[in-house]
C-alpha cells in the first residue's frame, strides 16, 4: 500500500512541554517543522514552570535563587542536562516561550527573578519559577499575610479550603474559608468543565453573587484554578471587577486547568506560526538512511514522514518515551541505549520516601553537549537525532523541581544545534 | 359461458379486494398519533383533502408527479437504469397486451376496422409485447439473483411466476393454434361452402402455415399449391398474415410439428387456452392481494405525499405501506443492513420490516416472539433517512419507522437503552451472574484497560458528563474503567454512563494512557444487549 509521504526538515516527536517548546523554537527560526504527539501530557502538568528549586535532593535543600542553584548543580552532577546549557540559554529560552504564551493570551510571570511559593490544593507550598499571572497575586499576598478568603466548591473533589487553611495556619493566620455551590452543584464537578462554564458572562455573574457575601474584610480571594480556558484573562479581570478585590488561582489536582490552557494555546497557536502538527497520532516505526522515514498511525490514518532531523521529546514512562517490563527499560522508538539501573531490583529503594529518590528516576538517554544521543562508548548514534526533555538521564525532575526548565532549555539548545549543523 | 363466469368471479374478487384494501387505508393505524382519530374522521378528511387539492394550484404539481414519476418513472431511472428498463418492459408490455389483446373486442376492433388477431401488424405486435414482458421478467429474476442483499419472498416469486406463465402459455398457445388442423377445419366450415374441394387449400396451409393434418398431403405438388394459394387469397388472406411474423410462437409451432397429430388429437390448444385464460383471471383476482396492487397504490401514494393534515398523514402512512413493491432498494441502501448478517433478524431490513409493520397496523394480536423481533429490528434503525430518499414509490419510510417505534414503545417494547434502564446495574449483574458469554478481546482483556491511572481526564472532556444534571450518568468514564479493572464487567454493562455515551471519542483521544475508552463502552453496550436480552422478559 502506498501512503502519503510528508516531508520536513525537522520532525518533533512528542507533545509534552519539551516537544511544544522545540516546535515553537524551530518554527520561530523558519525551520520547516512537523510535530507528532500521542495523547497530550500537558493537561497533566500543574501549569507551573520550575527551573530548579531543590538540590541536593538528599538534603532537600531549597533554593530561593534558582540560578545560584544551577551553578552548584553543574559542579555536583556532571551528567545533568543543565550542565550542557548556560544560564543565558535557559533565560533566553524562557523569554521566547513566555512571549509566545503572552501572545496566546496565557500570560506567565515571575516574581523578582526568584523561586516563588505556590499554594497547592492541599495547602502545602511548592517552589517554582514562572507561574500563570493569575497565581502571582497569591504569592505576594502570602508574603504580606493579607486578609484572605479561600473558597472551594461543593462536589469538586481534591480541593479543600479547610485543609489549605489548616495546613497553612502557622504561615498565614489571616485566612478564612467558604464553600460555594457552583451553578449546578448536584453533580460531581470537573475543573475543566467549570472553566468553560465561567466563560459565559451570565455564569460568572452568578458565581460572583454567590461569593460576594463571603468577602467581608478579605482583601484578596483564593479560588481553585477554574477561571476560563481560552478567555482566561478576561474572566479573571471581570471577576476582580465584580467582587472588588484581587483574585488569585490555586492549582487543582489533575487534570488542571492551567495545564489545559497551555495545551490549547500550543495546539492552536503553533499551527499559526507554521508548525504542521498532528496530535493523537503515534510514531510507530523508523527507517534510517541519510534521512529518517517514519511510519505514523492514528485513529483514521497511516502516513509516512521523511525528515532531515528529529527531536525526540517523548518523555519517560508516563509520556511513553521509555518503557519498562520485568527485565529491562527500553527507549520505544529508536531503541536507544538507556543509562540507568540495569537490574530491576535496584530500580527502586525499599523506602518509598527515600530521601535520595529512586534510581529509576534518573534513568534515560545520555547525550553529547548538543543533545545527540550517545552509546556506551560515548559515540554519537545519529548526528541528526536530538533528545530533549524528561527522557534525558540524570535529572530527577520531580524532586529537584526542574521539569519544565530542563525541557525548555534542552529544546532550545537542540533546535539551535540542528540549525548550526544544517549550516 | 366458462369464460364469462370465471371472468365475472375474478372481477368480483378484484373489485371487492380493492375496496377492502382501500377501506383498510382508513381503518389500519400505526403510530401513537393515529390512535386519536376514528375511521370516519379519516375518510372525511381524506375526501376533503382530495377536493382541496384538485381545486388548488397543487393540481399542477400533481400533474407533474403523474407525468414524471408515474408515467416516466423518473425516480427509478435515477437509481438504476436496468431496473427502469425492467419496470418499463413489464408494465408497458403488459398494458399494451391488455389493451390490444385482452380487450381486442372492445378496443382494438373499435380502432381498426379490419382488425383480426391473426393479421399483421397485430400478430407481430402481440409477440413483440409478450417478448418485452418476458425480457423484463428475466431482468427481474437476474437482479434478484445477482443482488444477495435483496430478499425474495413467496409473493415476489409467485408474481414473477404468474407473469411468466401467462406470457409463456400465450406464446405456446399461439404456436399450437398454428399447427392445429381442428381449428383449420372449424374455420373452413365457417367460411367456405361445404361443396368446395379444400385439398389444395390444405396443401397450401400445410406448407406455408405449417398446419399438421392427419392424412398425407403432398406439399410439393406445384399445381396443387397454386390452386391452394388462389383459394387462400379468396377465402383466408384478408384475415391471415404469414405465421413467420409471430417470431416467437412460430418457432414453437415448427418444433411441435413432429408430434403435431398427438397435440391436435388431444386438443392441447384448448387445454392451454383454459390455462392461459385462467392464469389471467387468477392474476386479476389476486391483484388486490399481491404486490401488483402497487399499480394502484403507488401512483396514489406518490400523489398524496406529502400529506400535511394530521389525519391524512396517518392515512397516507397506510397507503404508503401498500405502495411497497418489495423492490429492495431501501435494503440495498440501509445503513444498518449489515447487522442482519449477524443477527439474521430480517426485521432489520427496511423492505422486510415493512411487512411486519403492516401486520402491526392491523391492530390484531401479534405473537410476543414476533413482536420482539420487530422491536429489535426497529430499534436498530437509526432513522438515517437513506431508505426514504431512495424509495421509488415515494413512501415516507422515515415517518413510518418513527410511527412504528412509537407504537412498539406504547405496547411495552422499549429501545435497549430504555429497557436496560429499568433495572439498576447491580440488579442486572445479579440476574446474569451465572450466565456465560463469549469473551471479548476488549472488555475481557485486562491489557486494554489496566493502564488506567484514574486521572479523570476522560470525565473532564466528556460532553455527556458536562451536560448531565446528575441523573443521566451514574458513573464517570474512569469509574467504569475501574469496574472493569476489578472484574465487575456485568456491573459496568448496565451503567448509565455506558448507555448514554454518544461515542464522540473525546475520552479516547485525550486519555494519556491511550486506553480505548469509547470502544470499550461500545463493546459493553453490545455485550449487554446480548447478555441481558434473554432475561429481559422479567423486567
Ligand atoms: C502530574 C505532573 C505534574 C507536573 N508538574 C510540574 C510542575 O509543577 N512544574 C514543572 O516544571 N513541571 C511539571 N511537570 C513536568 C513537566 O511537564 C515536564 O517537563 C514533563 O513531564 C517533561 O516533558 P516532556 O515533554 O519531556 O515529556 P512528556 O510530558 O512526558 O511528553 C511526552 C510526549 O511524547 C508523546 N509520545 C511518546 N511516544 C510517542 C510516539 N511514539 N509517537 C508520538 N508521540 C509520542 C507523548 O504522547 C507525550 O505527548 C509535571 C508533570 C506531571 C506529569
Amino acid at each position: 500500500m502506498s501512503r502519503i509521504e510528508l516531508k520536513c526538515d525537522l520532525l518533533v516527536i512528542g507533545s509534552g512541554i519539551a516537544g511544544m517548546a522545540a516546535s515553537l523554537f524551530a518554527a520561530n527560526r523558519g525551520i520547516k517543522t512537523i510535530q507528532i504527539g500521542k495523547t497530550n501530557t500537558l493537561s497533566f502538568t500543574s501549569g507551573l514552570m520550575d527551573v530548579l528549586a531543590v538540590h541536593p535532593i538528599e538534603e532537600k535543600r531549597l533554593w530561593k535563587n534558582p540560578w545560584d542553584a544551577i551553578d552548584t548543580l553543574k559542579k555536583d552532577i556532571s551528567g545533568h542536562p543543565y550542565s550542557k546549557v548556560s544560564k543565558d540559554t535557559i533565560e533566553k529560552a524562557f523569554k521566547e516561550l513566555v512571549a509566545f504564551l503572552k501572545s496566546a493570551d496565557v500570560p506567565y510571570a515571575n516574581y523578582q527573578n526568584k523561586n516563588v511559593n505556590i499554594i497547592t490544593p492541599i495547602g502545602t507550598l511548592k517552589p517554582t519559577f514562572f507561574v500563570p499571572e493569575s497565581m502571582l497575586n497569591g504569592v505576594s499576598a502570602l508574603e504580606e499575610k493579607k486578609p484572605c478568603l479561600i473558597i472551594d466548591f461543593y462536589n469538586l473533589k481534591g480541593f479543600s479550603a479547610l485543609q489549605i487553611k489548616e495546613t497553612l495556619k502557622d504561615k498565614w493566620q489571616n485566612l478564612r474559608t467558604a464553600q460555594i455551590k457552583f451553578l449546578d452543584s448536584s453533580k460531581e464537578q470537573f475543573a475543566e468543565q467549570m472553566a468553560y462554564d465561567l466563560e459565559k458572562p451570565k455564569n460568572l455573574d452568578k458565581l460572583a453573587k454567590e461569593i460576594s457575601p463571603h468577602i467581608k474584610d478579605a482583601e484578596i480571594l483564593g479560588i481553585p484554578a477554574i477561571l476560563g480556558v481560552k478567555r482566561h484573562s478576561s474572566v479573571l479581570s471581570k471577576l476582580q471587577e465584580l467582587l472588588g478585590v484581587k483574585v488569585f488561582e490555586i492549582p487543582t489536582i489533575i487534570p488542571s486547568v492551567p495545564g489545559i490552557r497551555l495545551k490549547k494555546a500550543f495546539e492552536d497557536k503553533l499551527q499559526d506560526i507554521g508548525v504542521q502538527s498532528f496530535y493523537s497520532q503515534e510514531v510507530i516505526q523508523v527507517f534510517h538512511k541519510d534521512d529518517f522515514v517514519f511510519d505514523v498511525t492514528g485513529a483514521a490514518s497511516m502516513f509516512k514522514i521523511r525528515t532531515k532531523g528529529v527531536i525526540l521529546s517523548t518523555g519517560r514512562f508516563f509520556g511513553g518515551g521509555l518503557s519498562a517490563d520485568r527485565e529491562k527499560i527500553t527507549e520505544t522508538i529508536f531503541n536507544l541505549e538507556i543509562y540507568g539501573p540495569f537490574l530491576r531490583k535496584v530500580w527502586h529503594e525499599l523506602d518509598f520516601f527515600a530521601p535520595r529518590g529512586h534510581n529509576i528516576n534518573n534513568c534515560g538517554i545520555e547525550t553529547d553537549e548538543y543533545f545527540h544521543p550517545i552509546d556506551k562508548s560515548g559515540k554519537v548514534i545519529f548526528n541528526n537525532l536530538y533528545a530533549v526533555g524528561s527522557i534525558l538521564a540524570h535529572n530527577d525532575w520531580t524532586r529537584m523541581k526542574c521539569g519544565t526548565g530542563v525541557s525548555v532549555a534542552t529544546a532550545y539548545s537542540a533546535v539551535n544545534a540542528f540549525l548550526n549543523q544544517k549550516g | 359461458m366458462f369464460f364469462s363466469i370465471s371472468f365475472k368471479i375474478s372481477l368480483a374478487i378484484f373489485v371487492l379486494g380493492t375496496l377492502y384494501r382501500i377501506i383498510n387505508w382508513f381503518r389500519f393505524k400505526i403510530g401513537t398519533d393515529a390512535l386519536s382519530f376514528t375511521m370516519i374522521d379519516r375518510i372525511k378528511s381524506g375526501v376533503i383533502g382530495i377536493f382541496k387539492t384538485i381545486f388548488s394550484l397543487k393540481i399542477f404539481s400533481i400533474i407533474k408527479v403523474l407525468i414524471l414519476d408515474v408515467v416516466l418513472q423518473i425516480k427509478i431511472i435515477r437509481a438504476d437504469k436496468w431496473r427502469w428498463i425492467m419496470h418499463m418492459c413489464i408494465f408497458y408490455g403488459f398494458m399494451l397486451l391488455l389493451l390490444m389483446h385482452a380487450f381486442e373486442n372492445q378496443i382494438t376492433k373499435a380502432l381498426f376496422k379490419n382488425y383480426a388477431s391473426t393479421l399483421n401488424p397485430f400478430m407481430f405486435l402481440r409477440n413483440l409485447f409478450g417478448a418485452i414482458v418476458i425480457f423484463g421478467v428475466l431482468i427481474a429474476v437476474l437482479r434478484r439473483k445477482k443482488t444477495p442483499k435483496i430478499l425474495t419472498n413467496a409473493h415476489d416469486s409467485f408474481a414473477i411466476f404468474l407473469l411468466f406463465s401467462i406470457m409463456l402459455s400465450g406464446f405456446v398457445l399461439e404456436g399450437l393454434k398454428i399447427i392445429s388442423s381442428p381449428i383449420f377445419d372449424e374455420m373452413v366450415s365457417s367460411y367456405i361452402s361445404g361443396s368446395d374441394d379444400i385439398t389444395p387449400l390444405k396443401a397450401y396451409w400445410a406448407k406455408k402455415f405449417h398446419v399438421v393434418f392427419k392424412e398425407k398431403i403432398n406439399i410439393n405438388d406445384e399445381k396443387l399449391l397454386s390452386e391452394g394459394e388462389s383459394s387462400h387469397i379468396d377465402n383466408c388472406a384478408s384475415c391471415h398474415s404469414m405465421p413467420e411474423t409471430a417470431f416467437i410462437s412460430y418457432p414453437f409451432a415448427v418444433s411441435f410439428k413432429h408430434f403435431g397429430n398427438t397435440l391436435n388429437d388431444f386438443r392441447v390448444d384448448r387445454w392451454l387456452w383454459y390455462f392461459h385464460v385462467l392464469s389471467c383471471f387468477l392474476g386479476l383476482a389476486y391483484l388486490p392481494f399481491s404486490k401488483f396492487f402497487h399499480i394502484l397504490s403507488t401512483p396514489i401514494n406518490l400523489l398524496l405525499e406529502p400529506a400535511e393534515e394530521e389525519k391524512n398523514k396517518v392515512t397516507s402512512r397506510i397507503i404508503g405501506m401498500d405502495a411497497c413493491t418489495h423492490c429492495g432498494v431501501c435494503t440495498e441502501n440501509c445503513s444498518v443492513a449489515q447487522i442482519y448478517q449477524v443477527t439474521q433478524n430480517p426485521n432489520i431490513l427496511p423492505s422486510e420490516k415493512l411487512a411486519s409493520i403492516k401486520l402491526l397496523s392491523r391492530g390484531k394480536k401479534v405473537e410476543r416472539e414476533k413482536l420482539n423481533e420487530i422491536a429489535e429490528g426497529s430499534f436498530i434503525c437509526t432513522n438515517c433517512y437513506r431508505c426514504t430518499k431512495v424509495c421509488p414509490s415515494g413512501i415516507n419510510l422515515d415517518d413510518l419507522w418513527t410511527a412504528s417505534k412509537n407504537t412498539l414503545i406504547q405496547q411495552g417494547y422499549f429501545e435497549p437503552h430504555n429497557w436496560i434502564a429499568q433495572k439498576s446495574p447491580s440488579e442486572w449483574a445479579e440476574t446474569v451472574k451465572k450466565k456465560k458469554d463469549e469473551p471479548s478481546d476488549l472488555i475481557d482483556n485486562p491489557e486494554i484497560f489496566y493502564g488506567c491511572v484514574q486521572c479523570s481526564t476522560c470525565a473532564s472532556v466528556c460532553p455527556v458528563v458536562a451536560a448531565s444534571n446528575g441523573n443521566e450518568i451514574d458513573l464517570t468514564p474512569q469509574q467504569v474503567m475501574n469496574l472493569l479493572r476489578m472484574g465487575l464487567k456485568d456491573l459496568a454493562m448496565a451503567s448509565k454512563m455506558v448507555w448514554n455515551c454518544t461515542t464522540c471519542y473525546m475520552c479516547e483521544e485525550n486519555c494519556p494512557q491511550g486506553i480505548r475508552v469509547t470502544d470499550i463502552f461500545y463493546e459493553l453496550r453490545n455485550k449487554a444487549y446480548i447478555r441481558f436480552k434473554d432475561v429481559k422478559e422479567n423486567v
